[in-house]
């Protein structure tokens, strides 16, 4: 029985890698059988050779996946600090809720790409509104997850720490907070994959740096491994963020692993 | 002996109505000092109710509840519950949940270290002193709330059906584990159940409730030798009285 189990967590470890190799020898087939005009793996990496030695708009290939990264990561930071304590009061207090959930129902579907026209108006075209642009799309679920970890807390745990005496404060951070801690953390994480794609949008539609302005680059002059090179960048620090985050829910929550 | 005991709570013409249903009508007794009582009644009858109430979950219509001669309050008293559902924090370790209560009541760290100590010897539970509920079975997780409880030394420790989801072996082993604890560090338990056979062989004195609206229908005395012997001709006749008087058919 352990013998399987052994096993089975090798394969486990190697069917990522085989579900890549599939992914990329379907790619190489597409790029070398069809029509669609794909580069294949060849051209792209001879593409990132080249941005070494020739930088797009004065910067490396690695300067835009920074400065990319480094948009999202302040707007997703500026997003966790106000997202989260607004969330959570809004799930602790009524009285707020029902002061600011109506303002921000109305304003939670509306697209954070449709506030680029009047956020390039009154910031201009600097980082800031790129900042303010990603940050639209981070706050949002971070603040309905918070809300919803509060407002689903099971009331066995209130009552359970109310019977102990916990009230007032001690209730909202040794019971409520907590307890909603699994909600705020996959809001937190949808925040990511949101603020990467805001990002891309941002950067395609007014930037002279990052991986959206790559991509842009390469539509205008028909530079396809660009494009795809650029993709790749995207692909693989979205999954580094994933996996980053992960990480770092792991060790905030260690009793969710369990 | 019996006659020294002081009263420890006492509930005086308890009433409480959700709208037009009337679930607790006129209910009174005594509970002494260190005692074991068992609350039995029909289902439905409003044995949960009559628990949040003692606990002040939830407020009374009329009547009032005191705890050594004072209105009962979960800030000033020392009140412990155990659930129907294991409600261990997930959050927390084994070592973090006994400790929960006792860091709320802000004693003194030395006291909370002994008392922690003393309860995860008692309860078996030294070997998952680090371990998360999620990685416990649910009658581990249950022992857990249970010492989590009697960690508090309460004024009143309040069961509801705790053992309601586990099997007959489970119910009897944890049984004996609460009546050891109890034993041990004299708290006052009230404990309701639906199962008239755990009442005998758990209780000093069974409280029968009434349909609703509920009230005490009876008291009755258990004044067995312990370990109980369950198939005692003495213990059968106090369960066959109990039965018969929950009887709603």
């Amino acid at each position: 029985m352990k013998k399987q189990n052994k096993y089975y967590h090798i394969m486990l470890g190697i069917f990522p890698v085989i579900s890549i190799g599939c992914f990329i020898a379907l790619w190489y087939f597409v790029a070398a059988y069809t029509d669609y005009r794909i580069p294949n793996l060849t051209q792209v990496w001879e593409r990132f050779l080249v941005t070494l030695e020739k930088p797009i708009a004065k910067k490396s290939i690695f300067e835009h996946a920074g400065i990319s990264l480094l948009r999202v990561v302040k707007a997703l930071a500026c997003s966790i600090i106000l997202g989260i304590p607004l969330g959570l009061l809004m799930g602790w207090n009524k009285t707020f809720r029902g002061i600011v959930r109506p303002i921000f129902e109305a304003i939670r579907p509306i697209p954070p790409i449709a506030w680029i026209p009047l956020i390039t108006m009154w910031f201009g075209i600097g980082e800031l509104p790129k900042i303010i642009i990603i940050f639209l799309g981070t706050f949002v679920p971070i603040v309905v997850n918070s809300y919803t970890g509060v407002a689903m807390v099971p009331r066995l745990n209130t009552d359970a720490g109310k019977i102990f005496g916990a009230d007032g404060r001690k209730l909202l951070t040794d019971i409520v907070l907590p307890t909603a801690f699994p909600s705020i953390f996959a809001g937190i994480r949808t925040a990511i994959g949101t603020g990467w794609v805001v990002m891309l949008a941002a950067e395609m539609i007014s930037a002279k740096s990052g991986l959206g302005f790559l991509v842009i680059r390469g539509q205008d002059v028909s530079d396809y491994p660009l494009i795809l090179l650029a993709m790749i960048f995207i692909g693989v620090i979205g999954a580094a963020l994933s996996f980053i985050f992960n990480r770092i829910e792991r060790w905030i929550c260690p009793w969710m692993e369990k | 002996m019996e006659g020294c005991k002081r009263d420890k709570v006492e509930v005086n013409h308890l009433c409480k109505s959700f709208g037009d249903l009337e679930v607790l009508k006129d209910c009174s007794f005594r509970i002494k000092d260190g005692d074991f009582v068992c609350v039995v009644g029909p289902t439905g009858c409003g044995k949960t109710t009559f628990l949040n109430l003692l606990t002040c979950l939830t407020e009374p219509t009329s009547g009032e509840i005191l705890l050594d001669g004072e209105r009962a309050d979960p800030r000033k008293h020392n009140i412990a519950f155990v659930f129907q559902e294991a409600s261990a924090f997930p959050w927390l370790t084994v070592e973090q949940n006994l400790r929960f209560g006792l860091e709320i009541k802000k004693k003194p760290k030395e006291y909370i270290d002994e008392q922690v100590n003393r309860i995860m010897k008692l309860m078996g539970l030294e070997a998952y002193r680090d371990s998360f509920p999620g990685e416990l079975s649910v009658s581990t997780e249950q022992k857990v709330v249970i010492g989590r409880a009697f960690a508090m030394s309460p004024d009143l420790l309040l069961m509801d059906e705790p053992y309601g989801q586990m099997d007959v072996k489970v119910r009897f082993y944890l049984e004996d584990e609460v009546i050891r604890l109890w034993k041990e560090l004299g708290s006052t338990v009230v404990f309701i159940t639906h199962n008239t056979e755990e009442a005998v062989y758990l209780a000093e004195k069974v409280l029968v409730l009434s349909q609703k609206p509920t009230g005490v229908k009876d008291t009755v005395e258990v004044n067995l030798p312990r370990p109980r012997d369950i198939y005692s001709e003495e213990f059968i006749a106090i369960r066959n009285r109990i039965t018969d008087e929950i009887k709603w058919w």
